[in-house]
């Protein structure tokens, strides 16, 4: 490249953290330069469009490059025809890829070998990761859900409340970290016009005691999200029931997509938040680099994978990022070239980024830039979901409105969550905490519907278990019509009738369990397997090893019963089966997600809620940058998105990544003013002598 | 082609005239026709539409044409015309409600998506009185209030 531009400040990716520090530094007349692996942000949606309505299954990656379903043809051994990440330029784990997390030819992550011997419910089994991020102009909340909760308060000291994980660091003059947070909370609502009821806010956050610091003056940029008919049979329904004594109840979803025409439409319902939404009602961070680049201030280079940081070995400062060009996904390398600026943001999300920074080891930082603690790529977390469906009683016309739109909010935080072990360091008590997603997608995620259904009543199959005679555990008939004989064939008015009856039934509860932070969940480099350019791919290690977590799985399976049953409805949830950690186990496929705990089968499913790999932290020796997103070891570098934070928490994590970003951004904008400041007063200084 | 929107309709349940009306700017019948007979092949494909269109009489004096429509489908759907045979009308089925061609294999399905426009045109988005997942026809607020009843996206009596 070449620039002649002397950049203040130089970002890595074009996420929503990238482009919220873009935006403010641009605002402030701040020379700023983005560099983005993936493809640019298209002047309309229609081809990602196109793809997504292609797709065989609509994942989160379906619309976006580069291709994943039938890339190539199909065969036994690759069914989905998923691409080799080996020959493409910017390969990303994919939720197709989780099934075949061992197939380093179809999945992009290194994976870490099972132990021997290991049985169904060992701490020590390894499991394919949940969730995946893309890598494109607009970053990952191209599919966000919209979810915009804030943190709640005790969510920041789960070390100092209740004994496990650790504590966010106090800001400047020990503020906590929640109000140093509420301002640029405000900001990041206001950035992605967030509907919502404030009056449903102030309701929660005054049954959590001593934590009503929403701020006094705070109201969402728009009203609240209607709520669905599946949220009122949930809302109407439930009002009685009490969770480890913290008593359930609905909330309105902050969430942010229009409720009102504004700058972007107003949400038409097309029920598809994830993977694409079409008409852009919902918020996604093309916006904000929009706002950045109208500032005159900012440029962004597509197709530029920072390859390395430079770090200087006298300064330790950073004095450049290496990186590589490419023309087309499959091509060679078109070029090399660094690039500098006074200041350095990394913000490729909290799986690349680790991995560009591990990548970028000097003689005097043998183990990574930025990474004298060691903890560089460690604590990956992710929600981790247990999802429970069902059948209501009467129609609630699931597949409508927007994803979600409420949640079961008001079991987030309560003494449950304390962790009492016994003489032996066994926990005996305490479990993580959860926030429960009501969904309007019917069956979508939780059996593939509406085709499984369809398929079952066309072929005479009993995949959505409603085509047959049998019992839930609880002795409910789980056969829809009792009329019709077991593994019906149905056609015409008999076919409408059921599946309509089916479908406009379906209903689905997803638990966000708060997953802690552990070392050996982490982000490594792949000793063998690289991608097109020659670079590393990342290795992860991911484990569920403690009974703190295994414990809300426990929890919300009954209480998930315990709902169904306030409500009506009938559950159908399904024994995942048992994990198969090894090839030789009769030839079963193996599992990538199951596992055993107290004599239950579970399955787990990813939130997308990519966590923990660059934390915030008190010390140099436990963390990776100091409160304000700046390495301890390299003074003028940043790092910010969802890798800062401590502990996952009990909420979607994009908000605070964008208040994270605002305050990331006063952050670097402070140290650009006070060195101009400094060299302005040497230049006087200088001038001064001369005369 | 009249024989196969006849045939389609009877076995889906949706109405002649919903699924492939007079004035067809959509005309994703053709699609289905085109992959159908690719399928299947000419021989099966052509007996199965000239047994459609025996069977096809109008409905006698003390039967409605629902009642005719259920006959001829059991009709077509008979064992006895081969396990090909009637595999192939329940493939059609499939095919009209999710725009997808399926593969059985044994206890499950797959299926092939024909095409953008045979995604939006799945019935089966249709018989749950909604819409295909990321193409909303409807208003702000909709999904907070009932559907049509369900023989407004039929075009049939539910």
């Amino acid at each position: 490249m070449s620039t002649t531009t002397n950049y203040d400040a130089i970002i890595v990716g074009s996420g929503i953290a990238g482009a919220i520090v873009a935006y403010k530094l641009g605002q402030a007349g701040k020379k700023v330069l983005i560099l983005e692996a993936g493809p640019k942000i298209p002047t309309d949606r229609s081809n990602y469009m196109d793809t997504f309505l292609k797709a065989n299954i609509k994942s989160p990656e379906s619309p976006y490059p580069p291709s994943t379903q039938n890339a190539i043809p199909s065969s036994e051994e690759n069914p989905l025809g998923l691409p080799d990440p080996g020959e493409e330029n910017t390969p990303r784990y994919t939720v197709l890829q989780i099934n075949s997390w061992r197939k380093p030819k179809q999945s992009y992550f290194d994976f870490q070998q099972q132990q021997d011997n290991l049985k169904g419910d060992s701490p020590q089994a390894n499991f394919a990761y949940g969730s995946s991020y893309e890598r494109i102009g607009g970053g990952t909340t191209w599919h966000w859900l919209g979810t915009s909760l804030r943190f709640l308060p005790n969510d920041f000291k789960l070390k100092t409340k209740y004994g496990v994980g650790v504590d966010w660091p106090t800001a400047a003059n020990n503020q906590d970290f929640y109000d140093y947070l509420v301002p640029y909370y405000e900001q990041a609502t206001i950035e992605i016009n967030v509907a919502g009821s404030k009056v449903a806010m102030d309701k929660l956050y005054t049954q959590f005691d001593d934590q009503q610091t929403f701020g006094p003056n705070y109201n969402y940029p728009m009203p609240e999200i209607v709520e669905s008919l599946v949220d009122e049979e949930f809302a109407n329904n439930v009002t009685s029931m009490k969770i480890d004594n913290e008593p359930v109840y609905v909330t309105s979803t902050p969430q942010g997509r229009n409720s009102r025409a504004g700058e972007r439409r107003q949400c038409a319902g097309n029920t598809n938040c994830i993977p694409i939404c079409p008409i852009q009602a919902k918020y996604d961070a093309t916006v904000t680099i929009a706002r950045a680049l109208q500032t005159g201030n900012v440029d962004i280079l597509y197709q530029h994978v920072v390859s390395k940081v430079l770090l200087d070995p006298v300064t330790d400062e950073v004095n450049g990022v290496e990186y590589i060009t490419y023309d087309t996904q499959t091509g060679k390398a078109t070029g090399t070239d660094t690039a500098t600026a006074k200041k350095y943001v990394m913000a490729a999300h909290a799986i690349e980024t680790p991995k560009l920074m591990l990548m970028s080891a000097t003689d005097k930082f043998p183990n990574g830039a930025a990474n004298s603690s060691g903890q560089m790529g460690k604590n990956l977390m992710d929600h981790i979901m247990y999802l429970a469906w069902g059948l209501s009683k009467d129609p609630v016309f699931p597949y409508r409105g927007p994803l979600s739109t409420s949640g079961i909010e008001s079991v987030r935080d309560g003494a449950f969550r304390k962790a009492v072990y016994d003489a032996n360091g066994k926990l005996i008590e305490g479990r993580a905490a959860y926030r429960i997603e009501i969904g309007n997608d019917g069956w979508s995620w939780a059996a593939g519907d509406p085709f499984t259904t369809l398929g079952d009543y066309v072929f005479g199959q009993n995949n959505s278990h409603t085509n047959a005679t049998a019992t839930n555990s609880q002795g409910k008939n789980l056969k829809f019509n009792t009329a019709l004989g077991d593994n019906s064939k149905l056609f015409g008015k008999e076919l409408v009738a059921t599946l309509n009856g089916i479908y406009t039934r379906q209903i689905r509860l997803g638990y966000l369990i708060e997953q802690l932070p552990y070392e050996g969940n982490s982000v490594e480099l792949s000793k063998n397997l690289k991608d097109n350019l020659g670079l590393p791919r990342p290795k992860i290690n991911y484990q569920i090893p403690a009974d703190y977590e295994r414990n809300a799985f426990v929890s919300a399976k009954k209480v998930s019963t315990d709902i169904f049953n306030e409500i009506g409805a009938t559950e159908y949830t399904q024994d995942p089966g048992a994990p198969v950690f090894y090839e030789e186990e009769g030839g079963k496929p193996l599992t990538a997600a199951n596992f055993q705990y107290e004599g239950n089968n579970f399955i787990f499913y990813g939130a997308g809620h990519i966590v923990g790999t660059y934390r915030i932290g008190t010390e140099k020796s436990n963390s990776v940058l100091n409160y304000r997103q700046q390495s301890w070891d390299h003074s003028n570098l940043y790092m910010i998105g969802s890798g800062v934070f401590p502990t996952l928490t009990t909420a979607n994590p994009t908000l605070t990544i964008a208040a994270m970003s605002f305050s990331a951004a006063d952050n670097i904008l402070e140290d650009l003013n006070s060195e101009s400041a400094s060299s302005n007063a040497e230049l006087a200084s200088v001038s001064s002598q001369n005369k | 082609m009249n024989n196969f929107v006849g045939l389609s309709a009877v076995l889906t349940g949706f109405a002649a005239a919903t699924i492939a009306p007079a004035i067809d700017p959509i005309n994703i019948k053709a699609e289905y026709y085109a992959k159908f007979q690719a399928e299947i092949g000419n021989n099966l494909f052509f007996q199965i539409l000239s047994d459609f269109q025996t069977r096809n009489t109008p409905p006698g004096s003390n039967q409605t044409q629902e009642e005719k429509n259920q006959l001829i489908g059991e009709a077509m759907l008979a064992g006895s015309n081969g396990e090909n045979y009637v595999m192939s009308c329940r493939k059609l089925i499939f095919l009209w409600y999710s725009g997808a061609w399926p593969t059985v294999d044994g206890d499950t399905t797959s299926s092939q998506m024909l095409s953008a426009k045979s995604y939006t045109q799945g019935l089966a988005w249709q018989v749950m009185q909604s819409h295909p997942m990321g193409d909303s026809n409807y208003r702000y607020g909709y999904w907070a209030k009932e559907p049509a009843d369900l023989s407004g996206y039929t075009g049939n009596n539910n």
